[in-house]
């Protein structure tokens, strides 16, 4: 409760530059404890530039990592540094950050337009700045022709495009989306994905959180994995997944005629079995998933059968989390 | 865009006028704040009805001395009677009798025949001498010298009104009235005036300073940043480059932007039912809007510091409100004893003892009768000193009340107005650097 008399947030009185050639990113083994509770322990990470999603479990410590890099909380230990400045005690660096943070309430009295412009001020922009700035941001993410309605009026998609409008103000170097696409429906979803790859396209560091693989799998193939506060993995999706590859897998195919179907998929090479457990599925074994994945549609096309459902329940973040753990279900 | 010089006032436009703006709207799109806003409002409006009603009553105007009554049945009242040396109590003396013969006055002419005559208050350590028998009866030829100077002063017919001895100014000063001087004054003029102010001091200083002063805040500020910490919105505002210390100061000013602007619309409204219903010769009491710009400024500087703590408190714990319980209880218990004890020191530990010598200080100079008006109403035109006729006049023991002289020593009503405030400055300043440290190593979840 005391006070933190270290911290020094004081206006500045000359502007922030940034440290030369620091990472955007820099975490240096840094821990977070709530108690007994270890939310984090010993992360130590660099990021800069490209789309790195972060992901993990509910609870693995994804938003106690963003908090610390947005300066909200402190660490227990370990360095934190964005462009080089420490932000639990200097709130300069966020004018080169935009932040989207995953709690749901919003201003809903406001409009869209002046949710964003009111806090684009906050950067610094005078009032006419900010009414550009949020057409902009706004146009970026689709939403001008309803910028100037209600935000209590909008769907979940529109809200999270709002937030994320909201962090794209002054044109940030790094944005920081926490669960970005949970809650949205599958069109948003889209949206919300072709936006933060174009951010990453336009050289931005762009850091997403979320705890399903696939989500994660079509916006980056750079991932952090944290699993009860530790950095399980970080690197290449691919790299992680071709080792997934070579241990079987099962994909449960939905259709009304199941046995047609299996004599078309039998064909490729990479199927290691097949089953029936009900009657109208089949479920299929395979030892490499992804030349399963490229030869299926041939398959499928060629046995003429209707498909109505493809699931994969192994190819998500649990079992990956399990075949890295050593245990889990593979 | 960026061409125009970035001024001072460009610069303060973006962040400190943003979250102000903000934090403006935010209140006004609330329901939780019209309800404060109206209740206020509701309160002052009851003390205003009921200081109209007390200037709608007819105070009954007393007979102080008892001249008016015709003791002997002769049709002439006493007072006449003895301005003519005639006597009072036999049927066959009365003015009538004498040559020529003088016609019976109507007894209301023998009430209230006898007012105050006086002029100027007695400074520290002096002996002043006032008043005058307006109805002559001190000053009758049937009485010897040492009857009509019965209090010894070498001047007859007069009253010695004695200052506090030097260094005990607090004390006031005492009233030694030879017999039958000033002893039937207007009662119902001077309930009325002394009413009339009583009322204006009770409502500046506990409906606007008390009442208003706490309660607003405590509804409006203490939710300033706590509400937003636990709704997680605090989230917007701290991703953007700014200092927490400032946001809680330009949160504070958008509080400010709400309840100052009320405070102004609901003192002038005061202003005006008090200077248009209040006794007075012309149409309006322009003087008091001195002291109504003093109750403004006071409530303004109380909310000001008292918005700072209440917001403090919602930063120090979620249940901050909890907090201000016991912190309110005690600001009455300092607002009641400042106005019987202003010179209290354990006054200085307080926000409302500060705020209320602003208009102890303005009472002062709006009205520079105030002591003796105060005076002359506790002592009630006790003429003959036998406390047979006179007692506190209606409304004295009110304005006595309410009315206090500024606690701060003998600095004159300037310098206690001027150092009152500086000192809630002071105080609020301090709040805010104490709770903005605070704010700044709070974890925001």
């Amino acid at each position: 409760m005391m006070p933190d008399f270290d911290q020094s947030g004081l206006p500045q009185t000359k502007e922030w530059v940034p440290e030369a050639k620091a990472p955007v990113i820099l975490l240096e083994n840094v821990s977070k404890t709530y108690g007994r509770i270890h939310a984090l322990t010993g992360i130590t990470l660099a990021l800069s530039g490209g789309v790195t999603g972060i992901l993990g479990m509910n609870g693995a410590g994804k938003s106690t990592l963003f908090k610390i890099l947005m300066g909200k909380i402190k660490p227990s230990s370990g360095q934190v540094r964005l462009f080089g400045t420490d932000p639990w005690k200097n709130p300069a660096p966020y004018a080169r950050v935009g932040f989207v943070p995953e709690h749901e309430k919003m201003y809903d009295w406001m409009t869209a337009h002046d949710f964003i412009s009111t806090f684009a001020r906050l950067n610094g922009l005078t009032r006419d700045e900010a009414k550009i700035e949020a057409d902009r941001v706004l146009d970026f993410v689709g939403l001008l022709d309803v910028a100037h309605k209600q935000i209590g009026r909008f769907s979940k998609g529109m809200r999270q495009r709002t937030k994320i409008a909201h962090a794209l103000v002054n044109d940030p170097e790094l944005i920081i989306l926490d669960e970005p696409l949970q809650g949205c429906d599958p069109l948003a979803r889209t949206t919300i994905m072709n936006v933060i790859r174009e951010l990453g396209r336009m050289g931005r560091t762009v850091i997403v959180s979320s705890h399903i693989l696939h989500e994660i799998e079509r916006i980056t193939e750079q991932i952090v994995i944290l699993h009860y506060g530790r950095l399980l993995a970080l690197g290449n999706l691919h790299a992680i997944r071709e080792k997934l590859d070579n241990i079987p897998h099962r994909i449960d195919i939905g259709t009304n005629n199941p046995k047609q179907l299996a004599k078309s998929i039998i064909e490729i090479d990479s199927v290691h079995g097949i089953f029936f457990p009900k009657g109208d599925n089949l479920s299929i074994q395979t030892h490499n998933l992804g030349s399963f994945h490229s030869q299926l549609p041939k398959a499928i096309i060629e046995s003429g059968q209707r498909v109505e459902s493809i699931d994969n329940p192994d190819d998500d973040l649990e079992s990956i989390l399990g075949y890295l753990t050593g245990g889990g279900r593979m | 865009m960026a061409t125009k010089p970035d001024t001072i006032f460009r610069a303060l436009d973006r962040k400190a006028a943003a979250v102000t703006e903000f934090t403006m709207r935010q209140y006004r799109t609330k329901l939780s704040t019209w309800v404060v806003l109206i209740t206020g409002f509701l309160i002052i409006s009851l003390l205003l009805l009921f200081y109209v009603d007390g200037m709608q009553k007819e105070y009954e105007s007393i007979d102080n001395d008892g001249d008016s009554y015709d003791w002997d049945g002769d049709g002439y009242p006493t007072g006449q009677e003895r301005l003519y040396g005639t006597d009072p109590r036999s049927e066959d003396s009365h003015p009538g009798l004498l040559d020529p013969p003088v016609e019976p006055d109507p007894p209301e002419k023998w009430i209230d025949e006898d007012d105050f005559d006086w002029e100027s208050t007695p400074g520290a350590g002096q002996t002043i001498s006032v008043g005058h028998d307006d109805d002559g009866d001190c000053d009758r030829e049937d009485r010897t010298e040492s009857q009509k100077d019965s209090n010894d002063n070498g001047i007859p017919c007069d009253i010695v009104l004695e200052g506090p001895r030097v260094g005990m100014e607090e004390s006031g000063f005492t009233v030694d009235a030879d017999s039958f001087v000033d002893e039937d004054p207007d009662d119902a003029a001077y309930a009325k005036e002394a009413i009339h102010r009583a009322s204006i001091l009770a409502i500046g200083k506990l409906g606007f300073v008390f009442i208003i002063g706490i309660f607003v805040p405590l509804f409006l500020a203490t939710g300033l940043i706590r509400d937003e910490m636990s709704s997680g919105t605090m989230h917007y505002m701290l991703s953007k480059p700014i200092a927490r210390t400032e946001v809680f100061l330009y949160r504070i000013l958008g509080y400010l932007g709400i309840v100052w602007p009320y405070l102004a619309i609901l003192v002038f409204i005061s202003a005006l039912v008090t200077g248009l219903a209040g006794p007075s010769d012309s149409f309006f009491r322009f003087s008091e809007f001195g002291i109504w710009l003093s109750v403004l400024f006071a409530a303004m500087l109380a909310t000001l510091v008292y918005g700072m703590l209440f917001c403090f408190f919602g930063v120090l714990w979620r249940y901050g409100v909890i907090l201000a319980i016991p912190f309110a209880a005690w600001e009455l218990g300092m607002a009641l004893l400042s106005m019987g004890m202003p010179d209290a020191s354990i006054l200085r530990f307080s926000v409302i003892g500060w705020s209320l010598t602003i208009i102890d200080s303005a009472a002062m100079l709006v009205w520079p009768d105030l002591d003796l008006f105060v005076q002359m109403g506790t002592w009630g035109g006790d003429g003959d000193g036998t406390g047979l006729f006179g007692s506190s006049i209606e409304g004295a023991v009110p304005l006595s009340y309410f009315s206090s002289k500024p606690g701060l020593g003998n600095i004159g009503p300037f310098l206690s107005m001027l150092i009152a405030s500086l000192v809630l400055i002071v105080q609020a300043a301090g709040l805010w650097l104490i709770g903005g440290l605070l704010f700044k190593g709070k974890e925001i979840e």
